[in-house]
């Protein structure tokens, strides 16, 4: 699914660490949960506003998870606060559930004071299949074919939270993937669109402020 | 939105405000620039010895009161606009895109001078300090030393944010009262004298132009801003704790600089200030505190300087990068260092610029103190002046055009109160200015200083227009932070394809419409 893409391509398959600024990364998995449920036909953005067009449960656990709690909380529409929201806990959630799909295991580092929580690709297969989900969308990219709704949101998520360069990483090669980029966001429906603008947005926000 | 029909406990606010700052953080963002301990050291200080006026405590409580003045407006405008970081995104809301631009081009060496200015101050003060301990440092060394430590942290963008900050300011504060409180108890001739409180010292036309230097001491409090997205009722807490950051520092050295003229005597200040430079508090309460204290005093005096060299590094390097974003500067500039967040280029030109500011004082063997601190920190105090001037204008011209969004106060009457308290410091400074630098009658930099900024902004402004012509994309999301534009920057490379459609609908101008009129919890 998109945010398990996108946690992919967002940590080292090697060490698991996150490639960008925690909170950037945490604010692409939220957009990613966002995204899913927009994908899934549930939930619809206009002007900066969610609404839930479809209260059927979806199968995955954590996207019904999340769409309950876009139902429970109604006074709260704003895009930005629900992704500021999501992204407390989206490694998390998003980490679990790539666990359950064997596509990651949990490592605990511990720090001098505290214990951290990664989850990532140990044995060769996972690993594989954690490198793969970037060389697959700098390929798909650079290549210029069709690319189904969600590999073109996830490409969209790649430009806002700032991963590009880590996946058209090589410019002379990868130089098309960069123009044809441009036309693939273009090409999203409105409401994924400005879910990618707004995830861009936060994204400066949050940089800007410089906190962890 | 707050829609009535919410039900049970609101999970989303509350587990978002249990992650947020509240208002005692913002105020040490705020007041971090504004490094009291360094202004009241630093600043008060040299202000004594270079313009010998004795108003200077007045002018502290004069400045903080206008820039509260102006706080009022200031504030209640960043809840209607998106991207509320710095001067130029409000100046571009208020009085379009390409004034907008212009004040980022002020802004951009304003900024920058001041903190290449505070290497004076921090050289200075750690050769002292190698001084009393027996060594002869040059004050060059020293700020190498500083240059390069502020360099590798900015990189690293390792703000002395959060505890660390909190606790070297409620020390630096802590310290300033005693000092205060033992200068005022032992006051010249034996008597504490209030002459110098009197407002008649402010009606001097040298006195309104002091306001200036006055003003760089809270450059800082605008910032508080940028946490509008992390405060825990965005609303309420920005407003707040900018008063704070306002009001904390304009009576700290307001009194400060009072205490120091009664422990020296009304007379004697400026004499005094001459000789002991920036040693004059801790020669004033040495006689009468713990040698301890003093140790302390001059700890706590070099860790704040180098708090707030750091804090305006953070500051610089965050504008370069917020115009990179845009695209006002070349896109090089909006890249970060992704796992950290440093603006990397940003970074590096401040650290180029200073090192080559720093090199060329010590060829000249300028005296530091004066010809770098107090001379680049009243310059760029000037270019911010100019920036909060244009800035006041533009929150009137925000709400002139969007009534009814704000009350009549902060609407109305605070930012027109501040305009024109504003516009009279700004013509003080701009007739003054030589004076303050006290050069001599024939030199150019009596006059030169304005006309080049002046001249920096009629740059600014062709840079605007040539944008709106040559990249409306580009044009239409100065001033609204990167999120207005969702397609990727053009690639330069690229440039002669035909375009695909922009996703922009091209904005009226001036946009008549609020760009964000959304609070955040609506």
């Amino acid at each position: 699914m998109l945010a398990d893409q996108f946690f992919l391509i967002a940590h080292e398959d090697r060490n698991g660490r996150s490639r960008l600024h925690s909170r950037a990364t945490s604010l692409g998995l939220a957009a990613g949960l966002m995204g899913e449920l927009i994908l899934l036909g549930r939930v619809r953005i206009f002007d900066g506003e969610l609404s839930v067009v479809s209260r059927d449960p979806p199968g995955d656990p954590l996207a019904h998870n999340v769409l309950d709690l876009l139902i429970a909380q109604p006074q709260h529409r704003d895009v930005r606060v629900w992704l500021a929201y999501l992204a407390q806990e989206a490694s998390e959630k998003v980490g679990e559930r790539l666990l359950r799909a064997g596509a990651v295991e949990t490592v605990v580092r511990r720090r001098l004071m505290s214990s951290q929580t990664l989850y990532m690709p140990m044995n060769a297969d996972q690993r594989n299949a954690a490198a793969w989900a970037r060389v697959r969308l700098a390929n798909l990219l650079v290549r210029q074919g069709e690319l189904d709704i969600e590999d073109r949101m996830l490409a969209g998520l790649m430009f806002a939270t700032g991963l590009t360069r880590y996946v058209l990483w090589d410019l002379p090669v990868h130089r098309p993937g960069l123009e044809y980029l441009h036309i693939v966001v273009n090409s999203l429906p409105a409401d994924l669109r400005e879910l990618i603008e707004h995830t861009q947005t936060s994204v400066g926000s949050v940089l800007s402020a410089g906190r962890r | 939105m707050a829609r009535p029909d919410a039900a049970g406990p609101d999970i989303v606010s509350r587990s978002l405000a249990s992650n947020r700052l509240g208002v005692p953080s913002v105020v040490f963002f705020g007041v971090a620039g504004a490094a009291p301990l360094t202004v009241i050291l630093g600043a008060v200080t040299t202000i004594y010895a270079v313009i010998g006026s004795t108003a200077v405590p007045l002018s502290y409580v004069v400045a903080a009161a206008i820039l509260s003045m102006f706080t009022v407006g200031f504030v209640a405008m960043s809840r209607h606009i998106v991207n509320s970081g710095a001067f130029y995104s409000y100046i571009s809301h208020g009085l379009g895109r390409i004034p907008g631009v212009s004040a980022a081009f002020v802004a951009l060496p304003a900024y920058s001078m001041m903190q290449i200015g505070l290497f004076g101050l921090f050289g200075v003060v750690a050769s002292n300090l190698f001084q009393t301990a027996g060594y002869h440092v040059s004050w060059f060394a020293c700020a190498l030393v500083g240059w390069a430590l502020v360099s590798v942290l900015g990189l690293l963008w390792v703000d002395l944010s959060g505890r660390v900050l909190a606790v070297l300011l409620v020390c630096e504060i802590t310290l300033v009262l005693i000092y205060d409180g033992v200068m005022i108890a032992h006051p010249a001739g034996g008597s504490v004298g209030y002459g110098m409180l009197n407002p008649a010292n402010m009606l001097s036309p040298q006195a309104a132009a002091m306001l200036v230097v006055a003003i760089t001491g809270f450059v800082g409090f605008e910032a508080t801003v940028v946490l509008s997205e992390e405060a825990r009722d965005p609303k309420r807490t920005i407003a707040r704790a900018t008063h704070w950051a306002v009001i904390i520092p304009g009576l700290l050295c307001g009194t400060s600089a009072w205490a120091m003229a009664v422990a020296a005597g009304q007379a004697n200040i400026v004499p005094e200030a001459k000789a002991q430079k920036t040693n004059l508090v801790f020669t004033l309460v040495a006689p009468h505190v713990p040698t301890i204290l003093l140790h302390i005093g001059y700890a706590l005096f070099l860790t704040s300087v180098f708090a707030a060299l750091l804090a305006f590094h953070a500051a610089v390097a965050r504008y370069q990068f917020a115009l990179g974003r845009e695209g006002i500067l070349p896109l090089a500039w909006g890249r970060t260092q992704p796992r950290t967040g440093a603006p990397l280029l940003g970074s590096l030109t401040q650290s180029v610029l200073a090192l080559a500011v720093l090199a060329a004082y010590s060829r000249t063997h300028a005296d530091p103190l004066v010809y770098l601190f107090a001379w680049l920190t009243v310059i760029g105090g000037l270019g911010v002046l100019i920036l909060m001037w244009s800035a006041s204008a533009a929150v009137v011209a925000f709400f002139a055009r969007n009534r009814g969004r704000e009350n009549a106060w902060r609407a109305w009457i605070a930012p027109g109160a501040a305009f024109l308290l504003l516009t009279g410091v700004l013509a003080a400074t701009v007739v003054g200015l030589g004076d303050m630098l006290q050069v001599a009658p024939h030199s150019p930099f009596r006059w030169l200083i304005p006309p080049a900024y002046a001249a920096v902004a009629v740059l600014g402004l062709c840079w605007g227009a040539i944008t709106r012509v040559r990249r409306p994309q580009v044009y239409a999301a100065i001033g609204r932070g990167a999120g207005g534009n969702v397609t990727p920057p053009p690639i330069p490379w690229q440039r002669r394809e035909p375009q695909p459609e922009p996703r922009l609908e091209p904005q009226p101008e001036p946009h008549s419409e609020p760009i964000s009129a959304r609070g955040f919890w609506g």
